[in-house]
Parts: structure tokens; C-alpha cells; sequence
């Protein structure tokens, strides 16, 4: 009888609740949003939802931290069960997964009616991952590149006088800057069997006037052999193909290999791990002049088409890219847009780093779009990794990408 | 009804009733997702019919494709390099260990219970592990066959294509050595003492007894041991994200990472399946010999 009685209690309490509730404010739309942001440390999406919770009151966000490699597949899984949620972060070569299937809502329209979301100040690179067959399917939420970081004071010590700005112009400064009997390599770069090899190998078959569906050109045969000849003598780690950009540039950093072809995410540890002088410059070309190109790195935002509240997140949305101009002071990300000035940091190296980085984005291209991207890189990576052990020539690999990459791209 | 009832209580239907229950739980756990996966294997799967069961039949085609990518070939011989060089070394090591600790020796079951820490570490542990040793450049057993003067240049076991797979294979045989040499050990424990020593007085050499001896009366144990080898390999996965990657190009990849890539690297649900049903027409037959080696055991 007892517990009867504390249940009525509360029952009655609770309907009080309910009751006065609705009369105060009306019942919050909540929109969900994912995002890897927050994993190992404060990033925008997770800093920004908070905030927009604190300072609305119809519209609450419940965020949630994905682990990278397993946020696409998680997506996959929501939206076939029903259980997608309203916003979602991806990396820019996924996002076609699912725009080009309308799984992403078509906002188009929202934006050209938008006073915040502005798509012609974005990058030519990034607008382009979010959009397929014409159609705004999201936002870049920021973005990133790679060049080339040099060794200064070992440039100097071997009597070079400008860092390269050709391939042919690399290879000879690191074959003279590489010390084999001291475990010093002339340079470094990631070969590595996922995307990471596909997102530096990539920009060299675009600069040599490939694409992603057009991968065996002359340039990137030249190249894989100018690579693996520097693997063979010793100037570069063959270890290249199995080492992440991250721990690729780790050597760099510590001294044992005089350049790195690594991006802007490196800044911030080369300047408290280096205890050289260092310098950035753009990704060396075949030719001085040619054209130029670079990977393109970077997350967008997208609204799911299965949304029940589109109009609300589409107002989350704007809140985020409402606060682009802090993603760099504070997270030391790159915009995705050009109409924000980065403000200088004072730290020189870090300053002059960024310049050369802000230039190379106006090159770097996006990898697809495409709604078979997974399969396509896998093909160019495996190419690059055949090419550089010696398992096949240049031409073969090459070749043989092209073929699989040609029975998956149906456009 | 109280006939049924006391039979249910201590009886027959005791009997069934326990049986059902295993039953439903290998249909439900094991059954229903092994059917569902052979099934996908005929099927087009992407996003949009994930969630459902109404998709496309398309025959063979996921076969046909499947086997004639350009790494198929090598997928295979690496899977069949991986299951049988972990096996043989596994086995061959881990019986020598369970001869050896067979000796009477002060703390020799001691030390053979610190040879489980192996088998007990988690497979990303173990890769990890491996990966710092078998690393380039800064690798330990480079430091070490260096040191030794067995070579002068760096072999990358992670990077060069004829070391890779055999790298993910020498991390294996270590992590399941100690499976092998419990299971052996506990097979020479049962051999009565007796007959050695009738050997020993009829003047059988030391190999002589092995091989009349220990070899036959284990034939048991030992079929059981390569059977769940084989099982334990092809289901071996953690350590190649953890130490190659499959790669370089291919040259490290082994049917179950190779099925774990289609389906959650190249969104390929369908292809994944498919590998997987090739997989488990080996494993089929590894359990028939186990099944067929352990039918002498005494059943209570």
C-alpha cells in the first residue's frame, strides 16, 4: 500500500511537471548531430553544439563523438534502419557516399535564402565535395592540404640555396642531403596502403594532367620511379609504405629525414618538437610552372534527408558556420572560405607556415567526388604501393588501377 | 500432465529441455547469421536495402566478380601461406615446449603458466607489440639481427612484400603457441608413465619411444589441435590492422581482412559475404577433422 502511494505522489508530481512545462516554452526540437570532433580534444562541432544549447531555447542539440574509422559505417547502419541522425560530419572523399544517393537533404535553395551560409565564398575544392550533379548537398566545415617541409639548417649544411620546386629539384636535394651511416633520409612522405597514400599520391597524377578516373599518366610513371629509385638507395625509409603521415612526419621532426611532405595539422607539434630551423614550400611540380596541384583534406557538414526537423537543423547549421572565424584561433583549423583573414600568431615559423599553406589551398583538388570513392582509392593506393615495392612496373600498376577504377566509375 | 511435468523435473524432457536450449541459441547466435550471410553473397547490397531483406538477386555475380580482381590470386596464396605456416610453427614449437616442460625441472609448471600471458593478451595488444618490433627503421628485432651480425641493412618487415605476410605469420605462431603446448601438454599428461619405462627396459632410444609412443597415443590430441588451429587462424584478424594493413599492396592480405575491407572500407556488404562464404567452406572442413579425430573420446 505504501509503495502505491509514493508512486501516486509522484505520479501527480510529475503531471504537474507536465503541465507546467508547455505553458513556460514549447517543447525543444531536438537535432542530433555526429561528428569525430571531441574525440581526443575540443573541436569545433562538439564546442560549437554546446554553445548553441546554451544559447537557444526551441531547438536543442544532442552531439555525439565518433571514432574516424568508424563514423561512415556507423552513418551506413543509422540511415538504413531509420535511426540516422539530423546532422552529420564526414570526410570530404565520403560525402559523395551519400549525397550522391540523396541520403544528404538537397539545401540549395536554403542557402541561396540564407543571410549566414554564403557558398561563393568557399574554395573552388571544397564547395565542390558537397555538391553532386549541380546540387548543394552541405557545407566544408574546414579544411586542409599538404606541401613540402624542409630541414633549413641541413639545406644549408649541404650548400642548397632554395628549397625545390620541382620534382627533379627534390630528388636531388634529397639524394645530397641523405646520410645513409647516420640514419638520416634525404626526405619523407606516407605511401601508406589506405587513404593516406591515395591522398598524397593523388595530387601528383593531377598536376601531371590526370584525374581520379584518369590515373596512368606519364608524370605519376615518372614519379613512382623517381620514388622508388630513392627508396632503393637508401635516400628514402621504405618504410614509407607502412608509416602514417603523423608518424612519417614524426622522422622529420626529429630529425632523420631533411624534407616531409606532410600539412598544416603538423604545425603546431613541429614547432614544439623541431629543434632546427624549418620552412614550408608549395608541392614541388614537374616543370617550374606547371600546373599546380595539392591534396585536399577536410571535413564538410551535411543534413540527413531522413530529418524530421529540417528547418530547424538547417538553423544549427548556420550557427556553425556563424563561427568559422574561430576555428583557426582556436582549434588551428583552415577555413574552408576566403573571406576570413587568419590573424597572425606571432609565432614566425607557424606565420610564414600558414601563408604558404593558405596559397597551396588555392590548388588543392578533392578526391571525387564520387559515390564509389572507397574502391577508387584503393585501386591508386595499391597502384602506388605495387609501383614502389617492385612487385609491378610503374605502367602496370598504373595500368591496372586504371582498369578497376574504369569497371567501378559508371558515369 | 504431472507425467509430463516430473518428466520435464528428471527425465527425457529434462534431457530435451537443456538440449532445446543449446539448440535455439546456436540457431539464433551461429545459424541464422550464417544463412543470412550466404544469402547477402547472392545478393546487391548497398544503403538503401541494408536494413531490409527485399534486394536484388544477382546469382553469381559477387563470386564472379570477387574472383577476378587482380589481388584474388594473391589474396589466396597469402591466406594459405598465413593458416599453414601458423599452424606448422604453432604446432612444431608449441609441442617442443610441452615435451620440454614435461621434465622434471624445479618451477617448470610455474614458467609454463607464465607462457598463457600470451594467449591471454588481446589481439591489438599483441599486434602493437609486434608492430614496435618488427618496425623499419627503429624496429627491436632489427636492433637485434643487427647487433648479432646476421645483417648489415634494415629489413622492413612491414614494408617489403616478400617479409610482410611473414611477419603477421612469426606474431601469430608467438600468440598462439601457448594454446598449442596447453592442449599438448594436457595429451602427454595421459599417457601412462608405465609404458615408457616398459620401453625404456626393453632398450627403446629416446626417438624410438616418441615416435612408437608418444606420437600415436596422442594422434587424438594432435588432430584436435590442427583442427582448432586452423579455425583459430582463419579467424585471426586483429593483428594485420595492427601490424600491416594488409599491404604493401596486397602483399599481407589474408581472406578475413580481405572480407572485413569490402565490407567496412569499401561499403561492399555483398563482397564481404561472399569472401567470407569462401572462407567457410575451409572451415567446414577443419571442423569435420576435428569432429572426425575427436570421435574416440569418452563421452559420459
Amino acid at each position: 500500500m505504501k509503495f502505491s502511494k509514493v508512486k501516486l505522489l509522484a505520479g501527480v508530481a510529475f503531471a504537474a511537471m507536465a503541465i507546467a512545462g508547455p505553458s513556460v516554452a514549447q517543447e525543444p526540437v531536438t537535432i542530433t548531430v555526429w561528428s569525430i570532433d571531441g574525440a581526443n580534444q575540443a573541436g569545433p562541432s562538439d564546442t560549437f553544439s554546446k554553445e548553441f544549447n546554451e544559447q537557444s531555447t526551441d531547438i536543442k542539440v544532442e552531439y555525439r563523438t565518433l571514432k574516424f574509422d568508424e563514423i561512415v559505417n556507423e552513418t551506413l547502419r543509422a540511415y538504413a534502419t531509420g535511426s540516422a541522425p539530423d546532422i552529420v560530419s564526414l570526410d570530404n572523399p565520403d560525402f559523395a557516399l551519400f549525397s550522391s544517393r540523396g541520403a544528404f537533404l538537397d539545401i540549395t535553395d536554403m542557402v541561396k535564402n540564407s543571410d549566414v551560409i554564403n557558398a561563393d565564398a568557399y574554395f573552388e575544392g571544397p564547395l565542390n565535395s558537397v555538391t553532386w550533379d549541380g546540387k548543394l548537398y552541405g557545407v566544408p566545415k574546414y579544411t586542409d592540404t599538404i606541401g613540402l617541409f624542409y630541414n633549413k639548417d641541413m639545406l644549408e649544411e649541404a650548400g642548397i640555396a632554395e628549397p625545390p620546386q620541382t620534382w627533379e629539384e627534390f630528388e636531388a636535394a634529397a639524394r645530397k642531403m641523405a646520410k645513409p651511416d647516420q640514419g638520416i633520409y634525404g626526405a619523407t612522405l606516407s605511401a601508406r596502403g589506405n587513404e593516406e597514400g591515395t591522398f598524397q599520391f593523388l595530387p601528383v597524377i593531377q598536376m601531371s594532367g590526370g584525374s581520379y578516373k584518369d590515373v596512368n599518366t606519364e608524370g605519376a610513371r615518372e614519379w613512382l620511379s623517381m620514388v622508388k629509385g630513392m627508396i632503393d638507395d637508401g635516400v628514402m625509409s621504405q618504410d614509407v609504405l607502412s608509416l602514417g603521415q603523423f608518424d612519417s612526419t614524426g622522422t622529420f621532426n626529429s630529425g632523420n629525414a631533411a624534407m616531409a611532405i606532410s600539412g598544416p595539422w603538423e604545425i603546431e607539434r613541429m614547432v614544439k618538437d623541431a629543434d632546427f630551423d624549418w620552412g614550408v614550400t608549395l608541392l614541388p611540380t614537374f616543370k617550374e610552372g606547371d600546373e599546380r596541384s595539392s591534396a585536399l583534406g577536410g571535413f564538410n557538414l551535411g543534413i540527413m534527408s531522413t530529418t524530421k526537423h529540417p528547418e530547424e537543423a538547417f538553423k544549427v547549421l548556420e550557427y556553425f558556420v556563424s563561427q568559422d572565424d574561430r576555428l583557426f584561433p582556436e582549434f588551428g583549423y583552415l577555413p574552408a572560405r576566403g573571406d576570413i583573414e587568419l590573424p597572425e600568431t606571432g609565432v614566425e615559423k607557424k606565420d610564414a607556415a600558414l601563408k604558404v599553406f593558405q596559397e597551396q589551398l588555392k590548388y588543392a583538388k578533392p578526391r571525387g567526388p564520387s559515390p564509389v570513392w572507397q574502391k577508387v582509392s584503393k585501386a591508386i593506393f595499391d597502384a602506388e604501393q605495387a609501383a614502389l615495392t617492385g612487385q609491378m612496373t610503374p605502367d602496370e600498376a598504373l595500368s591496372q588501377a586504371q582498369s578497376t577504377i574504369d569497371s567501378v566509375v559508371q558515369d | 500432465m504431472r507425467r509430463i511435468l516430473s518428466s520435464i523435473t528428471d527425465g527425457k524432457g529434462f534431457d530435451i529441455l537443456l538440449v532445446s536450449l543449446t539448440m535455439i541459441f546456436l540457431i539464433v547466435m551461429a545459424g541464422l547469421p550464417l544463412l543470412y550471410n550466404v544469402l547477402m553473397s547472392f545478393q546487391q547490397v548497398d544503403m538503401f536495402n541494408l536494413g531490409t531483406f527485399s534486394r536484388p538477386f544477382i546469382g553469381l555475380e559477387n563470386y564472379q566478380d570477387v574472383i577476378s580482381q587482380p589481388e584474388f590470386g594473391l589474396v589466396m596464396k597469402n591466406t594459405a601461406i598465413f593458416v599453414f605456416g601458423s599452424i606448422i610453427g604453432q604446432f612444431c614449437f608449441g609441442f617442443a615446449l610441452a615435451i620440454f616442460f614435461m621434465a622434471k625441472f624445479p618451477f617448470a609448471s610455474t614458467i609454463r603458466g607464465l607462457f598463457l600471458v600470451s594467449w591471454v593478451m588481446p589481439g591489438l595488444v599483441v599486434g602493437a607489440l609486434w608492430g614496435f618490433i618488427l618496425a623499419g627503421d627503429y624496429g627491436v628485432l632489427n636492433a637485434i639481427l643487427q647487433a648479432l651480425g646476421v645483417t648489415n641493412g634494415t629489413m622492413f618487415w612491414k614494408s617489403d612484400p616478400n617479409l610482410s605476410i611473414w611477419a603477421v605469420t612469426i606474431a601469430n605462431i608467438w600468440l598462439g603457441l601457448a594454446f598449442n603446448m596447453m592442449l599438448l601438454s594436457v595429451g602427454l599428461a595421459g599417457i601412462p608413465g608405465d609404458l615408457y619405462e616398459a620401453a625404456e627396459l626393453d632398450g627403446a632410444n629416446g626417438w624410438q619411444r616418441f615416435s612408437t609412443i608418444t606420437l600415436p597415443m596422442m594422434r587424438a590430441t594432435i588432430g584436435a589441435v590442427l583442427a582448432l588451429g586452423l579455425i583459430y587462424t582463419l579467424q585471426q584478424f586483429d593483428l594485420f590492422p595492427a601490424i600491416t594493413e594488409g599491404g604493401p599492396a596486397n602483399s599481407s592480405s589474408v581472406a578475413q581482412y580481405w572480407a572485413w575491407q569490402w565490407s567496412f572500407k569499401l561499403f561492399d556488404f555483398a563482397k564481404g559475404a561472399t569472401v567470407s562464404v569462401m572462407m567457410l567452406i575451409f572451415v567446414l572442413i577443419a571442423s569435420i577433422v576435428y569432429v572426425w579425430s575427436t570421435r574416440h573420446e569418452v563421452r559420459g
